[in-house]
């Protein structure tokens, strides 16, 4: 073969293959972050992604604007499962992460190990948030079966704080003199006996108690009955301390597929990371989480009452195994819940 | 409802007790006050326990609305829309059907044919329905039939599994990995005819291809085993059992700023190709207007005479597309080397063809690789009138020169072709464009007295996609 190139023939190779040193770049283009959060989050990130745009701004003069999607997190890991294009998840339990790698495989099964703390830069447990004067003297896990008590709190199948609030509950009655799984099994039947409403998450509970006046005790996060005192003052409400609560580690993650494809991991990555330096943590303080760094947490040391706190992992044997024996479909809380009954 | 009511009228003759009550009570004696804070306490409590039922029955209500809300969010919908045509979806997002489609209706006028050698014509150059479905998470298929040319042909009916952005499979009939404006979808080219070095790539073909995108589509890859089509060819079955393989990449190494529209490509092709006596596996080549040029040497009486494909075929066609704002330039090149027998002479002969196309918007879109939306749609009442683009062209198409005369009679067949394009498209929405096209083109030989005569060739198109 004779390999002959034409003179046109050159130019338009040339022009194929000469067109990309040397041209500088503009600034950099904005990139838009979907946040996929649970329920009670709102606060927190609306403060934290104000402080992050700025600080990404300054640091990379990118400009980043972040949206946020708040629901229950089970919820919420469904949506992403089904395909909502979130960069990252902050969610309220590491299960429903999980599943968002495991059934939909937008990100690998080690991502609880691609941030400090099993990726939980906060926080929080569960508390007793009764009205003024605590009119049904409720003052531990006991008081919440009584005849004529009414609780609220939210779907432990829709909602991550739900679990949380099950979990203490169970881990409460274990505790009891001669406490098995069997007396559990009855106290926390009994328990959602006195459950008039259940909502699909947290925020949708405070709803339920705090605005419309519904039940006597809310079993909330920490941080959700903190903040309600702050907004409707301390003299509607009043906080209970059990003697044990449990420790909820919220995790977040990047959704390596999704910011893979938009081009956004750089930043998703710096977001969360955020999470964990001085200004993040202090803004977790300031929305009630209690923050992982020593020094914020000493600041903040006399907001958060100390409170014996066990763990999934110590008493349940992990979230995994918590799930399928409390929360999968015919498992304890479908066996204990009926609506209607 | 009637439970609600039920409540409130509970609750309306306890509050009424408990106003009546001290009325009756300041009749009765007072050594009984003690019995009558114990009576009010309770009333007390009623009304309280009422109040929290009817609290309970109001809110399950919000709860029920807000879930019938969010399940209506959920449910199955139908659309139509401009970027996906008319389409079902079911709740889950898995399962979609798609229906779209398009049409273009030309008009072929051959201004400098004296002799009307080639008649005037008004044509329907394509007519495609598309169908395209989502089958759960991962798979999917698409069909798209042509009945345009007062014909129906499959161009192309595959399945396809999505996995990942970096790795999908894609399975039957579609186009292969090779030629740049081919790869272009016939609603998108500048032009009414795509180029001359599409002449020297297949137009679809059968086989298995895998390819996606990596480091958010700064790479783009393909690489697949097809039959192995003849040049132009919309092919059905292979006429041997050799297998081509074809691969492509593109890499588009700006992903922001000005240079975000520049891609830059290498896609090739190889396989061994067996024609025979009428089945040759060997194509003619057309001009823009869609005349035959040049074709091999074929003689019906005596089969041995016929050129046919026999041994190697193979394809390089290195390519760029560059998107600076309104302005747009695509560029390939195209070398075929294809080895043929005639009566036994055989030949490697290796056919050449490029082409510089550009493209440019007065209404200010950005000229991408595929046709934009304009920024103002055409619209009557508001006095806007859609995008303009003007664009040009040139490329040559230059057949190897071994060719003659064993292969190809010099009198009847160019051995090289030289076009000129100019066009205005009028682009009124996303789904109406108005395109006139002229192209003017030469060749070298081909007649009996020397060059075959110029073409000068006018084509308007009314084109409706949706």
């Amino acid at each position: 073969m004779r390999t002959r190139f034409t003179v046109p023939g050159t130019i338009a190779l040339a022009l194929a293959m000469g067109t990309t040193p040397g041209v500088a770049q503009g600034a950099p283009k904005p990139v838009t972050l979907l946040n996929v959060s649970y329920d009670p989050t709102r606060e927190l990130y609306e403060e934290f992604n104000r402080q992050f745009q700025a600080y990404w701004k300054g640091k990379t003069g990118q400009a980043v604007t972040i949206r946020q999607s708040h629901g229950g997190s089970g919820k919420q890991a469904r949506s992403v499962i089904d395909g909502l294009e979130a960069d990252v998840v902050t969610l309220a339990v590491a299960y429903d992460i999980d599943q968002i790698a495991e059934k939909g495989r937008w990100l690998k099964a080690d991502w609880q190990s691609k941030l400090p703390n099993n990726s939980s830069p906060y926080t929080s447990t569960i508390v007793l948030l009764v009205r003024k004067d605590n009119p049904k003297s409720i003052k531990d896990w006991g008081d919440l079966v009584k005849p004529g008590v009414s609780v609220i709190t939210p779907n432990p199948k829709t909602s991550g704080g739900a679990r949380w609030n099950y979990l203490a509950a169970w881990a409460w009655a274990l505790r009891q003199p001669g406490g098995n799984d069997a007396t559990a099994k009855a106290f926390v039947t009994r328990l959602y006996k006195n459950v008039p409403v259940l909502d699909a998450g947290a925020r949708g509970s405070t709803t339920t108690f705090v605005e419309r006046g519904i039940g006597d005790v809310l079993l909330a996060w920490e941080n959700e009955a903190l903040l309600a005192i702050k907004e409707l003052g301390p003299g509607k409400f009043e906080i209970v301390t059990p003697s044990i609560s449990i420790l909820a580690e919220p995790p977040v993650a990047v959704v390596d597929r999704v910011a893979g494809k938009r081009g956004t991991k750089p930043v998703a990555e710096a977001y969360l990371e955020y999470l964990y330096s001085e200004p993040g943590q202090e803004i977790a303080a300031k929305n009630f989480y209690r923050p992982r760094l020593g020094s914020v947490a000493a600041k903040y040391q006399s907001q958060f009452p100390k409170v014996e706190l066990i763990t999934v992992d110590g008493v349940f044997g992990g979230w995994k195994k918590a799930h399928q024996t409390h929360f999968a479909d015919g498992a304890l809380f479908d066996q204990i819940y009926q609506p209607g009954r | 409802m009637s439970g609600v009511r039920q409540w409130v009228s509970g609750l309306g003759l306890a509050v009424g007790s408990v106003i009546v009550t001290p009325h009756v009570m300041a009749q009765t004696a007072v050594s009984a006050t003690d019995g009558v804070n114990g009576d009010t306490s309770s009333l007390e409590s009623r009304v309280d326990a009422l109040d929290q039922q009817i609290k309970i029955l109001q809110r399950l209500r919000e709860l029920a609305a807000d879930s019938a809300a969010a399940a209506a969010k959920d449910r199955q919908s139908a659309t139509a829309n401009a970027k996906d045509g008319f389409s079902l979806k079911s709740a889950d997002g898995q399962y979609t059907l798609k229906i779209r489609g398009y049409a273009q209706a030309d008009g072929r006028f051959f201004v400098s044919d004296d002799a009307s050698a080639v008649a005037d014509n008004f044509f329907l150059r394509r007519a495609r329905p598309i169908l395209e479905a989502t089958v759960g998470r991962y798979f999917g298929f698409r069909i798209m039939p042509d009945f345009g040319q007062g014909q129906v042909a499959l161009f192309d009916a595959y399945w396809e599994g999505k996995f990942t952005p970096a790795f999908n499979v894609r399975a039957g009939k579609f186009k292969p990995p090779i030629g740049y404006e081919r790869l272009q979808s016939a609603t998108d080219v500048n032009f009414a005819e795509r180029g001359l070095p599409t002449n020297l790539v297949p137009s679809r073909d059968v086989g298995l291809q895998v390819g996606g995108e990596v480091s958010s589509a700064a790479l783009e890859y393909q690489l697949g085993i097809f039959n192995g089509a003849t040049d132009l060819a919309n092919a059905d079955a292979d006429l041997n059992d050799s297998k081509d393989l074809a691969a492509r990449v593109l890499v588009q190494p700006f992903k922001q700023g000005t240079l975000r529209g520049v891609g830059i490509g290498l896609s090739g092709s190889t396989g061994m190709e067996q024609g025979n006596a009428t089945a040759t596996d060997l194509a003619g080549y057309r001009s823009a207007s869609q005349q035959t040029f040049f074709r091999y040497r074929s003689d019906p009486l005596v089969a041995g005479n016929t050129v046919v494909a026999e041994g190697r075929r193979s394809r390089l066609s290195p390519h760029a597309y560059v998107g600076l704002g309104s302005f747009g330039v695509l560029a390939e090149y195209v070398l075929n080397r294809q080895e043929v027998n005639r009566a036994g002479t055989v030949a490697t002969l290796t056919h050449r063809a490029w082409q510089a196309s550009g493209s440019y918007f007065l209404t200010g879109e950005y000229a991408g690789f595929r046709s934009p939306t304009p920024k103002k749609p055409f619209d009557l009442k508001a006095g806007t009138f859609g995008a303009i683009e003007l664009a040009a062209r040139y490329g040559e198409l230059d057949i190897d020169d071994d060719a003659f005369p064993v292969f190809a009679n010099p009198t009847s067949a160019a051995s090289k072709a030289k076009g000129l394009g100019l066009g205005v498209n009028w682009h009124l929405n996303k789904q109406i464009k108005l395109v006139v096209s002229y192209e003017h083109t030469t060749f070298e030989g081909g007649a009996t007295d020397g060059d075959r005569a110029s073409e000068d060739f006018v084509v308007t198109r009314f084109q409706h996609s949706f």
